[in-house]
């Protein structure tokens, strides 16, 4: 299973696309035209290709799917105001996207929880308390919980912040599946953290049952969402 | 090293960064033109614009805005389009001297093609589809991954671009069209780009995975760098059109008044 998440980790739709291309005799302006004109229509026909798998998977999850759900371990660790965040506790009953990433994150991470936020932000009042998103920091060295705390407003005021000791995280990313977070500088400075890319949702029951890798759209968040409160009880 | 600006996926920096392929396009037309115009006399300030025009081609496709408009930014993206697309064109068409334009006359295969292309309705055709297409996200996405692929956008917009506008300013007698033709003609254009920005607007989801799941640069949402790309295909594309329809109705009025022939 995680080889797999690996495989679709930091993937995207832009380059699972290619363009296709038509032959044109060379040297002939009006074929040049025509091979212009085909690309862009091979583009066209692959959009109404998209557009009817879309239709067809309607009632489907678009994340990744686990064929074996599991229960979400327990752990706590503290948030961005101090307090212990026991996490079964305070999610249970809530539709929850639990994350490991950090805030000096150039890529991966900014996107991931922008565009959560932005499906959130679309949900109506009543949907969207039925939904928390945590974050939990690969990076506790240099994201102190003012910074985190700071970073997270950017995306959305509600969402969880949390850090504590990297070898404790990563203990807490094993229990879930993922890879330890790597590549920490500690003479400190300007250095990237390798970390898990996928997004967790766990479902109000305590089951983590979906995965959201990295390049997931606003378009596979919405329709997953709306499915996944579904199925939601309000707490 | 790359050739040619495409969505790379990596994060943005203000770093110089190199696109040999551009530079080796800008100056393949700067030669074309340099070949075409030897020994002819243009009118003053023909060149001029001429030069002007493939600046702000060449300022649209290399660093920093063709690398922001390739893989970041939908609003970059959009600048690219109206300079390449709707405000280089003109100027470089009409820098063109008129020996110039008949020396491509004198060329029986050249002048036929361009004769075919450059039909009023045959042009505003090619120029309609080619908006719509290369605006369609499935299309962006594809062409966008990759140097070859963003590098057949940008030759779309141009070839549009030179196509739409060759029925106003070519100095070609019997492809003239009337003033109030052309006036028609160009406000036609405004009508086609209606339908991306209307989409580009008021979209409640990111049209193009490229912008949507590119690192982020500046403190623009991606929906919000996806409203400024409408409107700047609205405002600043719009507003190319009208000035340019504009100042053909002045033009049609002054000939009118003057007895001046029309075209």
């Amino acid at each position: 299973m995680t080889a797999e998440w690996a495989r679709k980790v930091g993937t995207t739709r832009v380059a699972a696309r290619k363009a296709a291309t038509g032959k044109a005799a060379a040297g002939k302006t009006a074929a040049r035209a025509a091979l212009l004109m085909g690309s862009l229509a091979a583009g066209l026909a692959c959009a109404d290709a998209d557009s009817r798998s879309e239709r067809e998977d309607a009632g489907r999850l678009r994340g990744f799917v686990l064929e074996e759900p599991f229960a979400a371990p327990d752990f706590t660790l503290p948030d961005t105001e101090g307090s212990d965040f026991e996490f079964r506790a305070e999610t249970a009953g809530f539709l929850t996207f639990l994350f490991f990433g950090y805030a000096n994150c150039p890529d991966i991470c900014p996107v991931h929880l922008a565009n959560l936020a932005a499906v959130l932000d679309d949900l109506p009042y009543e949907a969207r308390r039925r939904v928390k998103v945590v974050f939990v920091t690969t990076d506790p060295a240099r994201d102190q919980p003012e910074v985190v705390r700071r970073w997270l407003d950017r995306f959305d005021r509600t969402f969880v912040g949390l850090g504590g000791d990297l070898d404790v995280i990563n203990e807490i990313q094993a229990t879930y599946r993922l890879p330890p977070a790597g590549g920490h500088d500690p003479e400190g400075g300007d250095y990237l953290v390798g970390h898990a890319a996928q997004m967790l949702a766990v479902s109000p029951d305590g089951a983590v049952r979906v995965a959201y890798p990295a390049g997931t759209r606003q378009a596979d968040l919405a329709h997953d969402l709306r499915l996944l409160l579904e199925a939601t009880t309000v707490p | 090293m790359t050739w040619w600006c495409s969505a790379q996926g990596i994060p943005w920096d203000w770093g110089w960064r190199a696109y040999p392929g551009v530079w080796l396009f800008v100056a393949a037309i700067a030669a074309a033109y340099l070949t075409l115009g030897r020994g002819r006399t243009a009118r003053p300030g023909t060149a001029a614009r001429f030069w002007i025009g493939l600046a702000l081609l060449w300022v649209a496709l290399d660093w920093p805005l063709g690398a922001l408009g390739a893989g970041y930014l939908a609003s970059a993206h959009m600048v690219q389009f109206v300079l390449i697309a709707l405000a280089a064109p003109p100027l470089m068409l009409t820098g063109v001297p008129d020996a110039g334009y008949a020396a491509i006359e004198r060329r029986p295969r050249a002048a036929r093609a361009i004769g075919l292309l450059t039909r009023p309705l045959v042009a505003i055709l090619i120029f309609n589809v080619v908006i719509v297409a290369t605006h369609w996200p499935a299309v962006v996405d594809a062409l966008m991954g990759t140097q070859a692929g963003s590098f057949v956008l940008d030759l779309a917009w141009l070839f549009a671009g030179v196509v739409f506008w060759w029925p106003v300013v070519a100095p070609v007698p019997e492809r003239r069209l009337p003033y109030v033709a052309k006036v028609g003609y160009v406000l036609l254009a405004t009508v086609s780009m209606t339908l991306p920005y209307i989409f580009l607007t008021f979209a409640e989801l990111p049209f193009y995975a490229t912008y949507e799941l590119a690192p982020p640069v500046g403190g623009l949402t991606t929906r919000e760098d996806q409203r400024v790309a409408g409107l700047i295909m609205r405002v600043g594309g719009g507003a190319i059109l009208w000035i340019a329809a504009g100042i053909l109705f002045f033009r049609w009025y002054r000939s009118e008044n003057e007895g001046m022939p029309a075209g």
